[in-house]
């Protein structure tokens, strides 16, 4: 029962790198299992290794030995192309710069990544999601048009619209005014309640991994539950 | 100067020789040293020797030059002005020994010569001129007739002991005849040789020298009274020998460089702007530890005087090597050794290169000393250019096109070219740019990222519009040279059937006519002689013809120089009677039969009496028939023919014209035995000369455009360049969100398979296009498709996009996906 609860599990997980012929070692046996729906914080200090732990949940990134699986299935056996199908099918990101494409308006930066994975009505299903984030009369405006709160209204609807089972959001309102990313905040959450998604959210806020079921704090090349 | 700043200069530059746009900026100003210096070179020695009219060239101070035999008057003149003189006659023959023939120029000349320069001959003479019965013959002409100083060469009725071999000489007159191989004959020998006859063709000079106010005074008092067979060449005079066709050659070899020049500053540009935006924060830093701006001003300076230093010495080696090659290779079509260049020449590459570095470094280089400390600060760079910058780069981009149109020594012809090669550009650009567009949708529609192909293109379409444009004209460029050379002069010479014939006989006389009709009967040689009567036209309808026609008429050739007419009683069987009627044999009418374009160009029409002056005897007769002339059939071929009783009393020369084939060739020698005076023009030796000289200058000109190729290629990279972040933050994004590498890499691919295909197949149409003006215009040969360059152009075109952008574009590790956007933060 519950292997079928887990949605993202790791186990031994371990990283290094080659840098001036030298072996740096960031994390050598992380265990992590995050259950369906859960909301997970990881927090932890700069250069700690929790963009190079989510790009690994993600499937962005191939351990030096240990295991990760998404919802049972091995990432790190993968070849690059199952893992991109697995990505466009199954994870969603949302950025601190929010990353949209420039030359896109609203409504095809969030439709991209269904037409990544061929998914019929991408526009139509585009523009719903616009219309639920407030967004309905802006789906033919340019990022350059939008304000910061407002790009990452968009980047909201594009990570939902592909209705992920884990959702990543890396510093989420790390570029926003206070006030914006507590908007963003409450959107966030909502939807990820109404949706299932498990979030994994990396932050410094402390405010803000409050408001997660699980906070896990990463240093010294150790997971440690707060 | 704080020492601290040349030693950073220094190592700057070497740690940025490692990017990607300093390589181009090497490369495209390396190129353009090398070629500015191989051109400087090659034409500084080439007109030095052969076109150059130095007192040394024209062998006098001054000389007259005339295509009639000059009037006594003119040399007592002279001598009675001071000045010193001596005649020379030039004239295109045939010299022989044993069975062989050579075509030469032939000058007849007496001492004092010449009166300036000095000729070189092996074994070195004491005396001016060949003695009488002997002649200096160029070493060209003695190897094809395969004989030696002390042998003897048949020159008309005499035989000539070749005394010298002649290395080098002056007055080698112009256009094609200087660069005939020379034989140089005492004027003793001229009148037993036969070989000149009234009426013949040749070219009187009468060279003087003197001082130079006697020269400049008789050079004025001389002026008012030449005549329209007559011309004056001076070193004062600043008209340059026209028609001169290495000349022209050479020019247009400069003017073909214009193309590589202006894609190595544009490269250049693109290159230091990407690097001097990459630089601000740099500059920033740099004087947030006490910098002051002009140092850091002076700091890209001098990086770029180093670079410019460096770069110019590989350069000017470069060019020099190259220009050493193309020495040698066309040593063999040369008369004589070329002088050594002067040395400003050698420094023209390298004094272009530091123009354009420096030139098109200022303005980005005095844009770093204004970025603001504040911005290490804020993180975010500063983009755009301000308006003092933009004006900068005008003030910069116009001094550098004057420099450049400088050294091409033609400016007028330069910016032309330079206009009609950016019409073109922007011409292609538009086009290509529509094609992709048209060809992307239906793509579109059917693959995953069909939608972001549309965008990249909208997203790179002004890259795109240069790209194409500069890929386009090379490759049209490329394939016009290519094609012209390899199939223009066949094509031209295939064209001709069996029967053309390959060789001229001129300057026949009246008494010889009898004698060679029967030789020519003996031997079964088909041929018609034509008479040949030189005369003005000076009347339309009995009034003067120059009142009646229009400026542009009035320039027409056939009013500025006598004509060659001829009497027929019956049309010429290779012309066509376009309208009107040929005369009855019988006629006792004066009447005319004109060639269309004459006819046309003065808007003359059936029916107009036309006057002319045949030795200062009026003629004149009414059009009654209008002529289609092939002027390419090889045979005497005449713009106007009158009647037999209008002309037939007047004297004449005979012209004909007649094919050996290769077994009979002997034919002519024996004819030039039996008949040593008349004037034996092989077409095929002429041919052969002309085909050499065409070409070498092929071959020059595809190195040229090689090297052009070559900026374009790497001007192709630096533009590439410019948008690859922006290509590998969409490629990391798209990855993240679930494509797989190789569908963005299809993207790229299909991007520039797209852009290739379209600039090849518009580069193979407008190569048709310029290849059927010159079948048609030039050639007059049929206009033909060439289906090889629609199979072979866009995929040449795809394969340079496809390997230029791979070669930039590593491909993106899914590793590095999710590194690439967190830097963005």
């Amino acid at each position: 029962m519950k292997a079928q609860n887990t949605v993202l599990e790791t186990q031994n997980l371990a990283k290094s790198f080659r840098s001036a012929g030298r072996e740096f070692e960031l994390f050598k046996s992380l265990n992590l299992s995050v259950k369906a729906g859960e909301t997970v914080a990881i927090v932890g200090k700069s250069g700690a290794g929790k963009s190079t732990l989510l790009s690994l949940l993600a499937g962005l990134d191939v351990p030096t030995s240990g295991s990760i699986s998404l919802d049972g299935q091995r990432l790190d056996t993968l070849d690059d192309a199952t893992r991109a199908k697995l990505r466009s099918e199954q994870i969603a990101f949302i950025f601190q710069s929010f990353h949209l494409l420039p030359e896109l308006d609203a409504q095809a930066n969030v439709a991209l990544p269904l037409e990544i994975r061929n998914e019929p009505n991408a526009m139509h299903k585009a523009a719903e999601w616009l219309t639920k984030v407030g967004l309905g009369e802006r789906l033919d405006h340019t990022p350059a048009q939008l304000s910061g709160g407002e790009q990452q209204r968009v980047a909201i609807a594009r990570a939902f619209a592909g209705e992920p089972k884990v959702l990543f959001a890396d510093e989420p309102t790390g570029n926003l005014d206070e006030e914006t990313g507590n908007q963003i905040v409450e959107q966030l959450f909502a939807f990820n309640e109404q949706q299932g998604t498990t979030l994994i959210l990396i932050t410094h806020d402390p405010e803000l991994a409050a408001r997660c079921q699980r906070r896990i704090l990463l240093a010294n090349g150790t997971l440690e539950e707060r | 100067m704080n020492p601290v700043v040349l030693k950073l200069a220094q190592r700057q530059l070497w740690a940025q020789l490692r990017t990607v746009e300093w390589r181009a900026l090497v490369l495209a100003t390396w190129l353009a040293i090398t070629l500015t210096t191989f051109l400087a070179l090659l034409s500084d020695r080439l007109e030095q020797g052969l076109l150059r009219e130095s007192a040394s060239v024209l062998g006098a101070d001054l000389v007259l030059r005339s295509s009639r035999p000059l009037d006594d008057q003119r040399t007592v003149d002279a001598q009675q002005a001071g000045l010193n003189t001596t005649t020379v006659i030039q004239f295109p023959t045939m010299v022989g020994a044993e069975d062989n023939l050579v075509l030469s120029s032939a000058r007849i000349v007496s001492a004092p010569y010449p009166l300036r320069g000095e000729i070189v001959t092996e074994p070195a003479q004491q005396t001016d001129v060949p003695s009488p019965g002997q002649a200096w013959v160029e070493p060209r002409i003695l190897e094809q007739l395969q004989v030696n100083v002390g042998d003897r060469i048949q020159f008309g009725y005499v035989d000539l002991e070749v005394s010298a071999r002649l290395l080098t000489s002056p007055d080698r007159g112009s256009g094609f005849r200087s660069l005939s191989p020379h034989v140089l004959v005492n004027q003793q020998d001229l009148e037993a040789s036969g070989v000149l006859a009234p009426g013949s063709r040749a070219e009187f000079r009468l060279l003087m020298s003197g001082e130079p106010d006697q020269i400049a005074a008789f050079e004025k008092q001389l002026q008012p009274s030449l005549q329209q067979h007559e011309r004056i060449l001076s070193l004062t005079s600043d008209q340059p020998v026209t028609g001169n066709a290495l000349g022209n050659g050479m020019s247009y070899l400069r003017l073909s460089a214009l193309t590589a020049l202006l894609l190595s500053a544009l490269t250049i540009m693109l290159a230091l702007r990407r690097f001097s935006n990459g630089q601000q924060t740099r500059s920033a830093l740099l004087m947030s530890l006490g910098l002051q701006p002009r140092e850091v001003i002076r700091l890209y300076l001098w990086q770029l005087v180093i670079a410019a230093a460096i770069i110019s010495a590989v350069g000017t080696a470069c060019g020099i090597l190259f220009e050493r090659i193309a020495d040698y290779w066309i040593a063999d079509l040369l008369p004589q050794a070329l002088p050594q260049a002067h040395w400003w020449s050698y420094l023209s590459g390298a004094g272009l290169g530091f123009a354009m570095l420096i030139l098109l470094g200022l303005p980005p280089t005095l844009e770093q000393a204004r970025v603001p400390v504040a911005q290490l600060l804020r993180g975010e760079e500063l983009n755009g250019q301000t308006g003092s910058g933009r004006s900068l780069y005008a003030i910069s981009l116009a001094l550098l096109g004057a420099t450049i149109l400088l050294f091409l020594q033609a400016p007028l012809a330069a910016f032309l070219l330079l206009l009609a090669l950016a019409l073109c550009g922007v011409l292609f650009g538009w086009v290509a740019q529509q094609l992709l567009h048209w060809l992307a949708r239906p793509l579109a529609a059917h693959m995953t990222l069909g939608r972001l192909l549309k965008i990249r293109l909208s997203q790179q379409r002004r890259w795109h519009r240069l790209q194409s444009a500069v890929v386009v004209l090379l490759l049209t460029l490329l394939s016009v040279v290519w094609v012209s050379r390899q199939d223009l002069i066949e094509e031209w010479q295939a064209q001709f059937p069996e029967d053309v014939p390959n060789y001229f006989v001129i300057n026949i006389q009246d008494w010889q006519k009898p004698g060679l009709d029967e030789f020519l009967e003996q031997r079964q040689i088909e041929t018609e002689l034509y008479p040949m009567i030189r005369g003005r036209l000076t009347e339309l309808n009995d009034a003067p013809i120059r009142p009646q026609l229009n400026e542009e008429q009035l320039q027409d050739n056939s009013l500025r120089r006598e004509l060659n007419l001829t009497w027929r009683d019956t049309m010429p069987g290779h012309n066509q009677l376009l309208s009107g009627q040929w005369w009855d044999e019988n006629s006792t009418e004066p009447e005319i039969s004109i060639e269309r374009d004459m006819l046309e160009d003065l808007g003359l029409k059936l029916g107009d009496k036309l006057g002319f002056d045949v030795g200062g005897q009026p003629v004149s007769g009414t059009i009654t028939s209008i002529r289609e002339v092939q002027w390419e059939s090889f045979r005497p071929n005449f713009y106007v023919i009158f009647s037999r009783a209008a002309l037939e009393n007047y004297p004449a020369t005979w012209i004909t014209s007649f094919k050996l084939a290769d077994d009979e060739r002997v034919a002519a020698t024996d004819l030039l035995r039996e008949f040593p005076s008349l004037t034996l023009i092989d077409i095929d030796q002429l041919l052969e000369q002309l085909a050499g000289w065409l070409e070498r200058l092929a071959d020059s000109s595809a190195m040229v455009l090689g090297l052009t190729l070559a900026c374009g290629l790497i001007l192709i990279a630096v533009t590439l360049l410019q948008a690859l972040e922006q290509r590998r933050f969409e490629a990391a994004l798209l990855q993240t969100l679930g494509s797989t590498s190789r569908q963005t890499q299809r993207l790229d691919l299909l991007e520039f398979a797209l852009l290739g295909a379209v600039c090849g197949a518009l580069a193979a149409a407008s190569a048709e296009l310029i290849l059927a003006a010159l079948h048609q215009n030039l050639l007059r040969v049929d206009v033909r498709l060439h289906p090889e360059l629609w199979l072979s152009l866009p995929p040449l075109a795809v394969l340079l996009f496809v390997g230029i952008g791979f070669a930039l574009r590593s491909p993106l590790r899914i590793e590095q996906c999710y590194h690439i956007l967190r830097s963005k933060n």
